[in-house]
């Protein structure tokens, strides 16, 4: 009795990551190599073409999380909770990424590897509460059930969350010091919007395949067990009825 | 059962078991005395540029001390398998938890109530004027991390290394409160109008708003199948 | 009537399946002993009964209430005296009998109270903090709470242990006026002497596999 979206992703996985490959290729040729050097920022705003979807990507991976998370409470479908939990781990390491790639990319720019920009604060909030999530998941595994309850209502909470923490920052920030320097200064002119639009587009797929390959894994590893379980009980059940 | 009735129990219960035994508070006066004297060591507190510092250092010590009170708090129900009985009975959940929570939010504010004029004493603050500003910048502060504390207490108390993972789940949920009363506080020290951190006020109420709401809901689902 | 209905009741914790396709019905007027080797699956069958936790498939009914959908009138019904004796070691053996009882929507009188902890014969402690009480005094206390409570189910895990002859006789007694009282009681035990005077029927639970006989035949089949 595998589930029929499972018999789905193994057909279509290979199809989304064929296409995450080919805008990926594209929007780094496009990125790299074909468009020019930003006026201000040189070369460094390349970074942009990686992080900027990252970070695009990280917040859809949540918003994954959230809506599987609803979903996963009314329904109590096991698939929809391998699901969160896949996309709980991926959006972990997209906003790490992110994060990293935002370091790299202030460095030059502004002579900092850190800035307390409201955005970049918000996303490393939003690093904690995922990293918190998974430490959830880590110490739950005895209990399955009581797993993916409590974990649903963290990233519901978390999610509820992220929009107040994301102004509460923005307003501390526009307090302590002027917006003079932000992420959102950037303009982006049109040579540099369709590498970065291939490139999130790519990165969306890579996200989608990624899912779809760890959710299918986690699935079949939990029906993996219950098999060995059953095996196991029977076993122990022929062996007590042969024994006096 | 009445609901209300259920909550008077919940908070009944709380008091008396936390009169008789002292435990709770006790451990959290103590924690933050320990803490207020940390801090004095780390940053030179007799330094003009210190007092910059004096709103966050407050708010970190309460944020503190009300883990350590919201952690007790479920810890208490795991003796004798009470939390079973709570589960199992008909008494309908969410009035456990605005039970809960109000118990909570009593012995925070109690700890903040005894803390606040040791730093006045400790300090040479003069709190004067803004008194009354600075008991509902407590009021509020101290309702949203009880809301949220409460429903995260009863997630953490049955799994392991719980003493560690309260703190790693509840503090990045309440920043916005610490940021907001952190704020307010320093605008009421430093004598600004009221005006330049009213919004903070704002912040506070509607995240206590929704998260009371919320946590209420959800709580359902951390004590019951 | 049938109190309890339990229909192809199976659990799995993680890998290992604890309880296998139970079946089993439990008119009223019936006082149900299921005895079993340690870690059989009694005390987990108990607990999805009492709705602590969910079944992972088949489904029970107690008084026709389903008790996965229905658990609020399930929980008001059934009264659980488990292994932990849901005391608050701070407060006396009155107060945890009001709290207790407050939560299920029952506010006693002192008289009543002080009734039924004479009838436990704890009478002259009711005063006292339950964390100096023995256990066979927790138990006796949390006897005194189900003869307030009057529930119409009641789920006694191991209600023997800790108790002396004359704790017994009271525990046997209140169980026989809960089935007069067209209650239903199931009960987990090791203890064969004394609960063949009040079990009606009997079963043993053996890796998860639920096997009933009538009480005259209990050496035969309780050899563990």
């Amino acid at each position: 009795m595998i589930h029929r979206i499972i018999k789905q992703i193994q057909r279509y996985k290979g199809w989304v990551g064929a296409g995450a490959a080919v805008c990926l290729l594209t929007g780094t040729y496009l990125g790299l190599i074909a468009s020019p050097p930003d006026y201000y920022q040189g070369e460094v705003v390349r970074i942009m073409y990686v992080h900027v979807p990252l970070a695009h990507t990280a917040l859809l991976a949540y918003t994954v999380v959230f809506a599987g998370s609803i979903w996963y409470l009314w329904k109590r479908d096991r698939l929809i909770d391998n699901m969160c939990h896949a996309a709980a781990g991926l959006g972990f390491l997209f906003t790490g990424l992110a994060l990293i790639t935002g370091s790299i990319w202030a460095k030059p720019t502004w002579n900092t590897w850190w800035t307390w920009d409201p955005r970049l604060v918000s996303f490393a909030i939003l690093f904690l509460i995922l990293a918190g999530y998974l430490m959830l998941r880590t110490f739950l595994t005895e209990d399955p059930d009581r797993e993916s309850r409590y974990a649903a209502v963290l990233a519901i909470v978390g999610f509820i969350d992220l929009p107040i923490i994301h102004f509460s920052v923005e307003w501390w920030r526009t307090l302590h010091q002027p917006l003079s320097i932000s992420t959102r200064g950037v303009s982006i002119s049109g040579e540099l919007l369709l590498p970065l639009t291939i490139m999130s587009i790519g990165f969306h797929l890579l996200f989608a395949y990624m899912l779809m390959v760890r959710t299918q894994l986690l699935y079949l590893d939990e029906l993996l067990q219950a098999k060995k379980g059953r095996l196991l009980t029977q076993m122990h059940l022929s062996r007590s009825q042969t024994s006096p | 059962m009445s609901f209300i009735k259920a909550i008077r129990w919940m908070v009944w219960k709380d008091l008396i078991t936390e009169m008789r035994s002292r435990e709770t508070l006790v451990s959290m006066l103590f924690f933050a005395l320990i803490v207020i004297l940390v801090f004095s060591f780390s940053f030179s507190m007799d330094h003009q540029a210190a007092r910059e510092l004096l709103a966050g250092i407050i708010w970190v010590a309460f944020a503190f001390t009300g883990i350590i009170g919201l952690g007790k708090s479920f810890l208490a129900e795991l003796h004798n398998d009470c939390l079973e009985y709570l589960q199992m009975s008909p008494a309908p959940k969410g009035a456990i938890y605005l039970g809960k929570m109000t118990a909570n939010f009593l012995f925070m504010l109690l700890a903040e109530v005894v803390l606040f004029p040791l730093f006045i004493i400790f300090f040479n603050l003069d709190v004067v004027e803004e008194i009354w500003i600075l008991l509902v910048v407590f009021l509020l502060a101290t309702e949203g991390l009880a809301a949220v504390g409460t429903l995260f207490s009863a997630l953490t108390v049955q799994i392991r290394a719980r003493e560690v993972m309260l703190p790693v789940l509840l503090l990045p949920m309440v920043i916005p409160v610490m940021i907001a009363a952190v704020e307010s506080t320093r605008g009421a020290l430093n004598g600004e109008p009221f005006a330049l951190y009213s919004q903070w006020f704002h912040l506070l109420g509607v995240f206590d708003l929704i998260f009371t709401v919320v946590s209420y809901w959800l709580f359902e689902l951390i004590l019951d199948t | 009537m049938i109190a309890l209905s339990i229909v192809q009741l199976s659990k799995t914790y993680g890998h290992y399946r604890v309880l296998d396709q139970l079946s089993l019905d439990i008119p009223s007027r019936h006082c149900f002993a299921l005895f079993g080797p340690n870690g059989a699956g009694k005390t987990t069958l108990m607990r999805i009964l009492a709705t602590l936790t969910r079944p992972s498939s088949g489904q029970f009914r107690i008084w026709g209430y389903d008790g996965v959908t229905e658990k609020a009138r399930v929980r008001q019904l059934v009264m659980y005296l488990a292994h932990g004796t849901h005391l608050y070691d701070d407060l006396n053996a009155i107060e945890n009998l009001r709290f207790c009882l407050a939560l299920r929507g029952i506010i006693p009188s002192d008289s009543q109270i002080k009734r039924a902890l004479d009838r436990v014969q704890i009478g002259p402690f009711g005063h006292m903090q339950t964390r100096y009480f023995s256990a066979g005094m927790k138990k006796r206390l949390g006897l005194a709470k189900a003869i307030l409570a009057r529930p119409k189910v009641l789920l006694l895990d191991e209600p023997y242990t800790s108790l002396d002859e004359r704790g017994i006789a009271i525990m046997n007694a209140f169980i026989q006026e809960t089935i007069q009282r067209e209650g239903a009681v199931l009960m987990t035990t090791h203890d064969r002497e004394h609960t063949r005077q009040v079990a009606n029927h009997m079963g043993i639970l053996h890796s998860g596999v639920l096997r009933t006989f009538p009480p005259h035949e209990l050496s035969t089949y309780v050899v563990y």
